[in-house]
């Protein structure tokens, strides 16, 4: 019985880590068909931004956040000014933006390890102490990254489907002509969607990086399995994400149960490859028919 | 005769340096309905899509209201009026047909206004009243189509591009879709419409031109039309 | 074909070169620093046949290349065979898991593909690197089946130490020179070839070409097998001439840099490999001077950044158009 509740708390915080990092993704993907392989260096931009802010400059923690998060968001900005941009209209757009992301990412994290060294730091956003179910302790901070996260996603969920700006960005995603046609800028669009994958993978940074420690390379697993996530629910399915999100952590408390930790990110990998081999769309994901 | 609201100056324009328009000119006066016929394949949707700005132009030019639009950004031209009513399945397919309708109205920033035109469009469109909830690709063909129209109604603008609309329907859905139509031109709407056969041109066009391979081959009035039998054979398919 | 009128000259003259640079007194360092630049040119001009001429997104290059390495390193060690009865085993193992990450590559497009192939490299990168479980001691060494971390030495090398003495690195330059044009002859050679044109006809327009008949099965199947083999070959010389093979060699720094000279090069033209492998070693050593210390990963990134961003044909796509350019401007120049 306590084995199961210590797998399903520390599932669910997986869980809910993994659906704040994986909706921005998920959005980028359906907007701009684009592979964020900077996904992993804004996770750990957030986890610096917040510690910079608590430790350094004495800032409350829900201030942090938000530092966190505008700091991804202008990065996730930048790579649409800087890079995106003039990109977009090519053919040969999904390859060549995966390399150009995957070389600012490696920028940025030897950035990181110029500014703030390599040694592992303590992430200050957390919280002490903890409760009891029967044998197994929970930690206020478990709650907090719970808490936050499902707080963020009703949020997201209700922009997409409310206001003027969700709606724009999923009539993007779904046809980029007929958006346009309807006087979209998409241009404005895809900076929009990046901005906001941006700060989402910041936040989850910050998350993150509170259970764990904080380095340069902290967000490169967690990116691999926001990646693994899209994939079993299909790229660019956000809803699909977020029950996946929650498979995934579960089954991860599980397998670093049962197994040890060692084979629990090689075997959520074998899972993507045989779920790509098996359904090359996504296990949620609709074949899309491409136009010759 | 009015003043023309959208003038097409010999355009050319095609997809990797292959012309599909080879030198078009066109003219659609304010309130009249101009159909534009032709075999498919022969640059009657890229005609459209220059007009919209999502295919840029080789030469030539196009104007509105006596302004250049071309090489202007595709949103842009829709802000200058400019409604393109695109063929098919191209409803925001995951979307709620209230939804798509709002989308429509994206450059609209009054809420009493999108309000409004959502009355007015439904009053047109009662069918689309009725699914207003139900997400757009449980929708009937027909019923896509009037989607598709009243998406397009839903920016009101000067000048509305329909893309076939009688593709792929059914004679009975055929005959409402040209019945909302001709309600538009009541209203006084100005329309650049395309279509592959020459059917419904006498019902509703105010002029007629035959585009074959990237040219105008035949313009004038449906009147006129009726009396080549030649064109006729080959245009409807007699 | 104008195209090997053209490039057969140039090809002598450079591999005449690059024979004759060691008796001209080119410095040790520098020959080490060469020898470098030979394997990894190999490797990329292997990717770019994939990536590049088959349009196949694949990021699992460097995984091919440890397959051949760590197969060269063991064999010398476990089974105590010469590294040049090792090599040709470690090309053709390297065929068939090249073979095998095609066959799972092969219904899936675009930014699936580097998805897959990148997990399938970052599998074997977290299993070596986590694998402590003793298969032997020495005395009360605990020693595990790659070595994790530390990677794997003590195997031997090719020989050359006891052939020319003191000059055993010129033996090592003559070998990564040799595989390096043997794989530069095959590059060229599928580039040119039928098949190299079915490719071309399928990156261009796939459903035109699946449609006159061109299997993309087939051919991607193809070329994935037949550039791991040289791939293959390129991780056994690197074992051979470093005496150790390690996880290193799947860490994404290298991979990235790898990419860059593919994309510095120009993705998909025969020369480009060479001239991006050349001008990143040389960039390389630049950044790596006390002046640029914990610069170099932030300017390679930047660089293959800008490059894709400002010269998305890569510079081996500059020069080509440029000399179109400079051509026409002449008059019609002849052969043109």
């Amino acid at each position: 019985m306590d084995t199961a509740v210590q797998i399903v708390v520390s599932g669910l915080t997986l869980g809910a880590m993994y659906a704040v990092g994986t909706i921005g993704l998920s959005l980028v993907w359906g907007a701009l068909r684009m592979l964020n392989m900077a996904h992993g260096v804004l996770i750990a931009i957030g986890g610096y931004f917040s510690y910079q802010a608590i430790d350094g400059w004495g800032l409350p923690m829900p201030v942090a956040l938000l530092v966190a998060m505008l700091a991804g968001a202008a990065m996730g900005a930048l790579i649409y000014f800087c890079a995106a941009r003039f990109m977009f209209r090519n053919e040969a757009f999904e390859n060549n933006i995966f390399i150009v992301t995957f070389g600012l990412a490696i920028a940025l994290e030897n950035g990181i390890l110029k500014v703030f060294g390599g040694y592992p730091l303590a992430q200050p956003f957390s919280l002490d102490g903890g409760f009891r179910i029967g044998g197994v302790y929970v930690p206020w901070q478990n709650v907090l990254i719970v808490v936050v996260s499902v707080a963020v996603m009703v949020v997201m969920a209700q922009f997409l489907a409310k206001t003027r700006m969700g709606r724009a960005i999923r009539a993007t995603a779904q046809n980029r002509d007929a958006a346009l046609l309807m006087g979209v800028p998409i241009g404005a669009v895809f900076a929009q969607v990046l901005a906001i994958a941006g700060s989402l993978a910041a936040l989850s940074g910050v998350l993150l990086s509170s259970i764990t420690t904080l380095s340069p390379q902290v967000g490169f697993d967690p990116m691999l399995k926001a990646f693994i996530i899209c994939v079993i629910a299909g790229l660019g399915n956000v809803i699909g994400a977020l029950y996946a999100a929650f498979a995934m952590g579960l089954f991860e408390a599980a397998i670093q149960f049962f197994l040890g930790v060692r084979f629990a990110l090689p075997l959520m990998l074998l899972i993507v490859i045989a779920a790509l081999i098996w359904r090359p769309y996504g296990v949620f994901g609709k074949k899309q028919v491409t136009r010759l | 005769m009015a003043e023309a609201l959208l003038e097409l100056e010999n355009i050319v324009a095609g997809y990797h340096n292959q012309p599909v328009l080879k030198g078009v000119s066109l003219d659609v006066a304010e309130g009249s309905v101009v159909m534009v016929i032709g075999p498919n394949g022969h640059g009657k949707t890229t005609l459209l899509r220059c007009v919209s700005g999502l295919v840029s132009l080789s030469s030539g030019g196009i104007r509105l209201a006596g302004t250049r639009i071309d090489g202007k950004r595709a949103d842009r031209i829709v802000s200058d009026g400019v409604i393109h009513i695109p063929q098919s399945d191209l409803p925001f397919q995951d979307m709620s047909v209230i939804d798509n309708l709002m989308m429509g109205a994206y450059l609209t920033r009054a809420r009493a206004d999108i309000r409004r035109n959502i009355e007015e469009v439904f009053d047109l469109l009662p069918r689309l009243a009725e699914r207003r909830g139900q997400t757009a690709s449980t929708l009937s063909g027909g019923e896509r189509r009037m989607l598709a129209i009243g998406r397009g109604l839903m920016a009101g603008g000067r000048i509305l591009l329909v893309d076939e609309p009688s593709l792929g329907l059914a004679p009975i859905v055929i005959e409402q879709i040209y019945g909302i139509l001709t309600d538009l031109k009541a209203n006084g709407r100005t329309i650049l419409l395309v279509e592959e056969s020459a059917a419904r041109a006498t019902e509703i066009a105010d002029r007629v031109h035959l585009l074959d391979d990237g040219r105008m081959i035949w313009s004038g009035m449906p009147a006129d039309l009726l009396k080549r039998p030649e064109i006729l054979e080959t245009y409807l398919g007699g | 074909m104008s195209g090997w009128k053209r490039d057969l000259p140039i090809g002598l003259v450079v591999l005449a070169a690059l024979i004759a640079a060691p008796a001209f007194g080119l410095p040790r360092f520098w020959i080490t620093t060469v020898t470098v630049f030979f394997i990894w040119a190999t490797v990329v001009s292997q990717w770019n046949l994939v990536f590049g001429v088959a349009g196949i997104f694949s990021l699992a290059q460097m995984a091919i290349f440890a397959i051949g390495g760590y197969t060269t390193a063991m064999m010398g060690l476990y089974l105590e065979w010469s590294l040049w009865l090792a090599l040709p085993v470690s090309g053709l193992l390297a065929v068939v898991f090249g073979a095998v990450v095609g066959l799972a590559c092969l219904r899936l497009t675009g930014a699936y593909v580097a998805l897959l192939t990148l997990a399938i490299a970052y599998i074997l990168f977290l299993l070596i690197v986590t694998d402590t479980d003793c298969v032997y001691y020495e005395g009360t060494v605990c020693r595990s089946l790659t070595e994790g971390w530390k990677g794997l030495g003590r195997y031997g090398d090719y020989g050359f130490r006891d052939l020319f003495g003191r000059d055993f690195h010129l033996g090592n330059y003559g070998l990564a020179l040799a595989v390096l044009t043997l794989a530069t002859l095959f590059s060229f050679a599928i580039v040119r070839s039928p098949m190299g044109l079915a490719f071309r006809a399928l990156r261009d327009n796939p459903g035109y070409a699946v449609s006159r008949g061109v299997s993309r099965f087939k051919y991607q199947l193809l070329v994935f097998a037949l550039s791991a083999f040289f791939t293959g070959l390129a991780g056994s010389v690197y074992a051979g001439v470093f005496s150790v093979i390690g996880p290193n060699v799947l860490q994404l720094g290298l991979l990235l840099f790898l990419l860059s000279m593919m994309v510095v090069g120009g993705v998909g033209r025969p020369w480009g490999p060479l001239i991006g492998a050349a001008l990143l070693m040389l960039v390389d050593e630049t950044l790596k001077e006390e002046a640029f210390a914990g610069y170099r990963n932030i300017g390679l990134g930047l660089i293959l950044a800008a490059v894709v961003v400002l010269l998305p044909q890569g510079l081996a796509g500059g020069i080509d158009n440029l000399a179109r350019r400079l051509a026409r401007r002449g008059g019609g120049a002849p052969g043109e």
